[in-house]
This record gives C-alpha cells, structure tokens and sequence, in this order.
C-alpha cells in the first residue's frame, strides 16, 4: 500500500517535472548582444586627443561616437527569426565603453548567424514615427527630406595649435550596410554568454579606404564622400574571438 | 465532556472569525472611502511629432491633482512671507517667463538665472534647470519653493498653513489623500505636464493646415539644415540643437546640453559640469524650448541677449571659443573655411538672418497663453489673493 503511494507520487512528480521542463525549452527566452569599442589596438576614451591621424599629421579626440543597428535577423535551424521593431542606438559613452542589446522573447531554436545593418532601412528612414530608437526629435534626425544619421562622429583634431572641427554625419538610404556573422557555435536563448561584437571606430578612417582628417575634416551631404565612410564602417563591426 | 469541550472552542473559533471577517469589512469599507478615487484627465493628447511621453506610475494625470496643481502654482501662500507663488516668476501671457534677465524672488535679490518657459516639459531632456540639476519634475517643484532667495518657505510650515485654509484639506482629500511635501510636489508636477504648447502658426503648418510665407519657409529651411557648401546646402544649423518639431534639446541622457558659444574658457560657468562633475561638460547648458521664443525674451541662461536679433548675431558672427564648445558649431559655415585661419561665422546673410527670425515668430502659440486651463484660478473665484 505505502509502496503504491510512494511510487505513485515519485512518478507524478517526475511527470509534471519533465511537463515544466518540455515547457520550459519550449519557451521563447532572451539573446544577449554585445558590442565593445576599441580604436584600433587602443581602448575607446573620449574627449582626449589620444589618436594619430590615419591619413595625417595631428591628433585627434572623439568628442561623440553613435551608430543605428537595425534589422536584426537570427538565423535557425527551424527558420529566421525578425527581430521586430528593431532600431538601435549604439552609443558607447559609458564606464564600459559597451553598448548592450537584449532581445527578449526570441523563439527557442539553436541559431547558426546573426544579421544586422548599420543604418536605417528606407521605409523607416522616410518615416516620423518614433519606432525603437528612431525618433525624429532626436540628435540622429538629420532632417524631414532626408532622414536619419545612419552614425555619427564629432570630435577634432589638434595639430600644433590648430584645433579643426570634425564632423562626420552619415546617412542616405544607399549608406545602409547589412553585415553577416556566423557564429563559431550555436546559441539557443538564454544561454549564459552574449554574443561579443568588437566595433573599431579607427575603421571609419582605415577600413577600405584611409583618410586623412586634415583633408576631410567632415562629411555630411555630399554623396561621394559619405559613399567613401560608409564603405569604411561597413568593415567595423567583426566577432570578438572568444579567448 | 471532551467532545463538548471541543464543540464549544469550535464555536468561538467561528465567532471570533466572524467577527475578524467584520471587522475587516468595516476597516476596508472605511479605507476605501477615504482613500482618494481621482478621475483620470479625460481628452489629453499631445501631437504624434512629439513623440512618445511618461507620466511617472505613481503620479498619473487627474482632473483632482491638476485643479489642485495649478492653484498652488499660483498661490503666493507658498512663499515665506507670502508675496511670490511661482506665477511671478512664470507667467502665463509670456509662455511662463517673466520677462527679467534674471529672475528676483521674496529676497530681492537678483537670481543667477533666466526664468525658463514652462511649455511641452514631458519631452526634451529629462533633466531640469539650466544645469540640468534635478531628474524629475516633482523633484524639481520643491527647489523653489525652499529657496532662500526664491520663495524661501519651509515646508513643515507650509504644509501647517495649508492644512488650515479652507480650500486646500478637500482638494488634497480627493486628489491625493493627505497634505505632505510630496503631494504639493506631485500636484505641480501634474499641472505643468498639462502645460502643452500645440497650436503655433508651425503646428498649423505642421498639420496641413496652413503655408508659410516664403520667408518663414525660408528660415524654417534653414533652421533644419547644417550647412555644407560641397553641395551648396545653406544653413542656420540650429537642428543640430534644437530639435526640428520640439524645438528643445534632445531628450535621450545629456544630449539635450550644449555649450552654444556665449562664452570665453575664461568666463566660461560651470554649467552642467555642476551636475555631472565632468571637466568636459563645463559651460554648457539645457538647450531650451524655442516656442513661444518671441514672447520670452531676454535670451540665454543669463538674460544677456533682449533680442532674437541679438541672438542670430551671436550665432552668425559672436561665437567665443573654450574647450566644450560645439564642433557642430565650430565647423558649420555658409562660406569655404580657411584650412589654416578658421574664423567661426555661419555666414548668413541679412536677409537669411532674418528669414531665421520670421521662422521663429512662428513658435509663437496664442492659444498656449490665453488658454484658460492654464490661467489664474485666483482671478475667476472669489478667494482673496493672498
Ligand atoms: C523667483 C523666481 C522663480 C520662482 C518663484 C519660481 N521659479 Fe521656476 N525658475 C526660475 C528660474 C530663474 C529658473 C531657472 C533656474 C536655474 O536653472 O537654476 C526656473 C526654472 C524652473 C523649471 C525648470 C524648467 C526646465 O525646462 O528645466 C521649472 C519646471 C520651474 N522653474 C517651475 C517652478 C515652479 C513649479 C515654481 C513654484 C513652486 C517655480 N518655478 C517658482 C524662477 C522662478
Ligand atoms: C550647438 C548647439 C546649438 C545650436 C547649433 C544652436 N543652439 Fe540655440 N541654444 C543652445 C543652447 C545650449 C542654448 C542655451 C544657452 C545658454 O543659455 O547658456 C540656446 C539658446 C537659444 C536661444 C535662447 C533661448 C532662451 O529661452 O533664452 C535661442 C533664441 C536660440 N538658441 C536660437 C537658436 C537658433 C535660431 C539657432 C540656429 C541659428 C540655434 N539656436 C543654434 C544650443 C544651440
């Protein structure tokens, strides 16, 4: 009888244990992303003119350093999953240097890759609807005609005692850039690590082509050149390897 | 004998329950009754180009805590010695300014600051004052109030005097519950998020309503424009500040704070370094609301300027240099920059200059300072002005 009973109520638990377990993994959970700034081999400080010119003579100094991520996909084995609404403001201007992205209720699937772009897809970017981070009353609005700052830039550069302005806005619908990771390992939500990003702001000036600040203290409307820094940030962002 | 026992415990186990059960019931009844059932703000909207606002969860817009805000706003029992309420220093004809360069308050003695317009304060930055010193509009209303050269009033004995007014115990009662320093707070607060300039000759044009005359539409062009002159885009840049359907700083952490140039390294006040503790936030300031900018002169943080004229030749050819001045500021130019002999000018012409201001005379929101939600309750009923 009392060996009846026992087992009875071991199997039940062990049932509704194994229920709250498939219900659990059945459960959409959270993918962590992270990115780190570095400026070349150099950590990312602000407001300290700490940087040889890549294409020149002088120092310079990032005053502000922003960029949207958008379009977020993961890619599974049972499919991609959008990411919905997915307009990110990276900033970096915080005691880690790091900007985290925390997509909540990500369907439960082991996921291979990952794409985001950098900029602004053009339905959104001809919108004044305030989506995710968009917002058109916000520093990234450029202006009604031509939507937003894909990233931005602001600093100088000191060459003796000459301190020069730099100011780099890019934007433009052709300027987004749709980047592709695929990850060394699976992940499944909720999984312990995020996934690491390094973002090299020196890449703005080295990546494809290099740039002499001096030369090109700013770029803001003319197509060519923000053509010339888009194709810069869009070598950027890479997968931190892992120790 | 047992059993009986039993029966009898039982039984006043089942009295003593019942009448726990009343008496619950009656404490309940009780607290439901005096606990205040306020009635939400019914027909509150703001336009959608604002973009998203917060009421804070524990202080939600009520028809009570706006009635009972905008009393106190007004009410000069709120001071020491019962001179100044905050209308004197914000007032409603000019968008709640007061028209001093700076401000004088129960001490007489002339403030450091301008008065700041009181228009649209749930979007822009989330941090009050010029030096963005405090994070939240009911933190904010307590500042004045205690103020020695302000309002100089203590609150224990402000709430004792309101505690014996007439009016103030029964509005308190249904908007809040009881007096306290925090609900005078909250009540402020409500009403100045109820303070929505939405009706300027730019809303209309924002909504279709209207055209802008060719010289608005000029300024306004230039208001929202950096100037580039590789693409002979000519600009004002005031966009790259004040943003382009707010007209205020940007709302997301110290964004909306620049140093606009009035100043020389030298001269330079700490400003939001006062706030932040960082060497590299010296001289700026909030970048204020330029609706109603027509009516809310003198201009700046310190009243300097008396006109917008004034204020577009600082922009165009008065900027003094420091450390955390805009590079926005120092780069943008209507003309080619000299690459060695930089000389800061927008280079506007006079008459972009004044295209600027025409474009700025559009702020201007007559409804926003006639509107009587927002006016003295004190000038409509009879209690006596104090
Ligand atoms: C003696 C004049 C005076 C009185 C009285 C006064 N104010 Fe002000 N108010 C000012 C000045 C000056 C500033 C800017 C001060 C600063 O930045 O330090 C200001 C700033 C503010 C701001 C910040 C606005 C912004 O955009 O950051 C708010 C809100 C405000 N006052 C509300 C009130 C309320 C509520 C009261 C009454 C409890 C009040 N004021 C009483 C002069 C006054
Ligand atoms: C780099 C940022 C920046 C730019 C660009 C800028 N402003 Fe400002 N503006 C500010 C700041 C900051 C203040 C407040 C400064 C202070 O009082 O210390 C201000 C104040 C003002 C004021 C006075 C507001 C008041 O209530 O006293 C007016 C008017 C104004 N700006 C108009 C303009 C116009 C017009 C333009 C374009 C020609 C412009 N601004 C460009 C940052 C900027």
């Amino acid at each position: 009888m009392r060996k009846l009973l026992s087992m009875s109520v071991a199997s039940g638990l062990l049932l509704t244990g194994a229920a709250i377990y498939v219900y659990q993994v059945s459960q959409p959970g959270t993918v962590r992303m992270r990115f780190d700034a570095v400026v070349g081999n150099k950590p990312l400080v602000f407001n300290d003119a700490r940087y040889s010119n890549p294409g020149g003579a002088g120092m310079f100094r990032i005053r502000d350093f922003q960029f949207f991520i958008s379009n977020i996909d993961l890619h599974g084995e049972k499919g991609v999953y959008r990411v919905p609404d997915s307009y990110y403001l990276a900033r970096f201007d915080n005691s880690s240097t790091s900007y985290q992205i925390n997509l909540a209720n990500v369907p439960r699937d082991w996921y291979s890759a990952v794409t985001f772009s950098i900029g602004v897809d053009e339905v959104a970017n001809g919108s004044i609807m305030s989506v995710g981070d968009l917002d058109p009353n916000s520093r990234m609005a450029w202006n009604w005609e031509v939507g937003y700052k894909f990233l931005l830039f602001e600093g100088a550069l000191i060459d003796s005692d000459t301190i020069r302005p730099l100011v780099y806005h890019v934007g433009f619908n052709e300027n987004r850039k749709t980047l592709r990771f695929n990850l060394p390992e699976e992940v499944a939500p909720d999984s312990s690590d995020a996934l690491l990003f390094t973002v090299d702001v020196l890449a703005l000036f080295t990546g494809k082509n290099t740039v002499d600040m001096a030369a090109l203290p700013n770029v803001k409307f003319d197509r060519d050149d923000a053509r010339l820094l888009a194709g810069n940030y869009g070598t950027m962002i890479s997968l931190t390897a892992r120790p | 004998m047992e059993s009986g026992g039993f029966g009898s415990i039982n039984k006043s186990i089942a009295m003593l329950s019942l009448c726990g059960v009343m008496l619950i019931a009656i404490i309940y009844g009780f607290v439901a009754y005096i606990e205040p059932k306020p009635t939400p703000l019914q027909g509150f909207t703001a336009p959608f180009v604002f973009g998203k606002f917060r009421v804070p969860v524990d202080n939600p817009l009520t028809q009570e805590a706006v009635q009972l805000g905008r009393r106190l706003f007004y009410d000069k029992q709120l001071s020491g010695d019962n001179t100044v309420s905050c209308s004197t220093c914000h007032l409603q004809h000019l968008a709640f300014t007061d028209g001093k360069a700076r401000s004088v308050g129960v001490s007489g003695k002339t403030l450091d600051f301008n008065s700041m317009s009181l228009a649209n304060l749930m979007w822009g930055p989330r941090h009050f004052f010029w030096n963005g010193r405090v994070d939240s509009l009911e933190e904010q209303a307590l500042a004045p109030i205690q103020d020695p050269n302000e309002m100089a009033q203590n609150l224990d004995d402000l709430i004792d005097e309101l505690e014996a007014d007439d009016v103030y115990p029964g509005l308190f009662r249904s908007a809040y519950g009881k007096i306290s320093a925090e609900n005078i707070a909250r009540a402020l607060a409500t009403f100045e998020r109820t303070l929505i300039s939405a009706d300027s000759k730019y809303d209309q044009y924002l909504r279709g309503e209207l055209k802008l005359s060719a010289e608005e539409e000029l300024g306004r062009k230039l208001f929202m424009a950096h100037p580039d002159v590789k693409v002979s885009l000519r600009g004002g840049n005031c966009i790259d500040c004040h943003s382009q359907f707010l007209t205020s700083g940007f709302n997301a952490q110290f964004d909306g704070f620049s140093n606009n140039g009035l100043d020389t390294e030298a001269l330079l006040n700490p400003g939001l370094q006062f706030t932040t503790g960082q060497v590299t936030d010296r001289g700026k300031f909030k970048v204020p609301t330029l609706r109603n900018i027509a009516l809310t002169a003198p201009y700046m943080h310190d009243g300097r300027f008396t006109t917008l004229e004034q204020v577009l030749d600082h922009y165009n050819e008065g900027i003094r240099v420091s450390d955390s001045l805009s590079p926005l500021i120092m780069e943008a130019d209507n003309q080619p920059q000299d690459a060695v002999n930089i000389r800061i000018s927008l280079n506007l012409n006079e008459e972009e200059k004044r295209a600027v201001i025409a474009f700025l005379h559009t702020l201007t929101d007559h409804s926003f300072i006639t509107e009587d939600k927002f006016s003295n309750p004190f000038d409509a009923d009879t209690m006596p002005d104090a």
